[in-house]
């Protein structure tokens, strides 16, 4: 049961984060997330920032060296999300996933956009072009 | 008369009853939204209008006067900045004037500053383009469209209400509505001229003239049509025609806070801010 609660959650997610690939967006992917730097990791959930007009989930991964990043992976716009179901709660911290996306274009910045997420047996759940809706 | 007589006469009567009858409620519309106490359509409801990020498409920029589509060259504009929706490069999708192409092949939020990402109000065309909700408040001496889409308002009285004549420009300019028939005609000038049409980024000058109108089909259903006057940007007038379905009783218009998020990108400057331009005459 859990862990049907864990994949629904991923499942949501997955919707969640087609909504950062959606091409239509009210401040431009081309203008944040920069395509020539592809990123994929996997981490576990250390938040969910449920904000206007998309939201971010926090997502730890340990890097090579031992220390750790928290990379800020945009999903849709949380009405959109509320109206599918989903829940700011639904992803459960803690749960595995492996996200794809792109880097910000601000070297700084821990934001991924355009992303994707598969479980973390290597199931892709996320093909990119789920049904969330854009944030305008 | 024989008694045969006038059964036959009686049952032909009871049959051309009945065919009147019938041909009056096929050729009368089932009606069954509801009207308000002067007899017009009631149009409250929580409507959910199809998410327009271009209004330009292919097949969907029509005549006015016969709501066929325009014949556009959609040639191929080499000198434009990147598309701002989308990836298509941007074409001669619409009769701009010079002046219209100038701006429409010019539109840069990225690099230029993009007012949508900035928070600041998206211009009604725009509002009515968003891809969330608008909740219709209607009473007969006006109508309230609450726009999900960051929380916007826009009042449209429809008594004969004047707004002031030296009413300063705004960014979704200023409303008032009139009845066709059963058909609302809501017509709004006064743009201060910052906002674009849509999010692809399609412009317009503070001559812009919108005219909406809205017919209810049936009790889930309204038409919404949206002509775009604007001679100093369009050589001629253009339309698009939309069908507005009803949402469920159960989803509401919810809270929709821009800032939320986008304040951290625009201090970061993921998001540029935008400005208002140096030369106000350009606009």
């Amino acid at each position: 049961m859990k862990n049907k609660s864990l994949l629904r959650g991923i499942c949501l997610l997955a919707c969640t984060l087609s909504g950062a690939g959606a091409a239509f967006a009210h401040h431009s992917t081309a203008a944040e997330f920069d395509s020539t730097k592809p990123v994929t990791f996997t981490g576990t959930v250390q938040k969910v920032m449920w904000m206007n007009p998309h939201i971010y989930t926090h997502i730890e991964v340990k890097q090579p060296d031992g220390a750790t990043f928290v990379y800020h992976v945009e999903g849709g716009p949380p009405n959109s999300l509320f109206r599918q179901g989903w829940r700011k709660d639904t992803l459960k911290v803690g749960a595995v996933v492996t996200v794809s996306g792109w880097r910000a274009k601000n070297p700084d910045s821990p934001n991924v956009g355009q992303a994707t997420i598969s479980a973390a047996d290597g199931k892709k759940l996320f093909s990119g072009d789920g049904p969330a809706k854009a944030a305008e | 008369m024989p008694k045969g007589a006038t059964t036959v006469r009686a049952l032909a009567w009871a049959i051309a009853l009945q065919c009147s009858a019938a041909f009056a409620w096929a050729a009368t519309p089932a009606e069954n939204f509801p009207r308000m106490a002067n007899g017009k359509p009631d149009l409250s409801g929580h409507w959910s209008n199809p998410y327009t990020p271009d209004m330009a498409v292919q097949g969907k920029v029509l005549d006015p006067a016969t709501r066929k589509p325009l014949e556009l060259s959609r040639a191929p504009l080499p000198d434009a900045k990147a598309s701002a929706a989308g990836s298509a490069a941007r074409t001669l999708d619409l009769p701009y004037t010079d002046w219209g192409l100038k701006h429409w092949k010019s539109y840069d939020p990225v690099n230029d500053g993009d007012y949508a990402g900035s928070c600041l109000p998206f211009g009604m065309s725009r509002n009515i383009n968003s891809p969330h909700g608008v909740q219709f408040v209607h009473n007969p001496a006006s109508i309230a469209m609450l726009f999900e889409q960051n929380t916007w308002f826009h009042w449209v009285p429809l008594a004969g209400q004047k707004w002031p004549e030296d009413i300063p420009p705004s960014w979704n300019g200023v409303s008032t509505g009139h009845w066709d028939g059963d058909m609302l005609v809501v017509e709004t000038t006064g743009f201060n001229g910052y906002t674009r049409l849509d999010t692809a980024g399609h412009p317009h000058s503070r001559q812009l003239k919108l005219t909406n109108t809205f017919r209810r089909i049936d009790a889930r259903t309204m038409e919404h049509t949206v002509i775009v006057h604007d001679p100093k940007t369009y050589t001629r007038d253009w339309m698009n025609v939309r069908t507005w379905k009803l949402k469920p009783a159960a989803d509401v218009v919810m809270e929709y806070s821009c800032e939320e998020n986008n304040l951290g990108n625009l201090f970061s400057g993921a998001i540029k801010p935008w400005k208002p331009p140096e030369n106000e005459d350009e606009e």
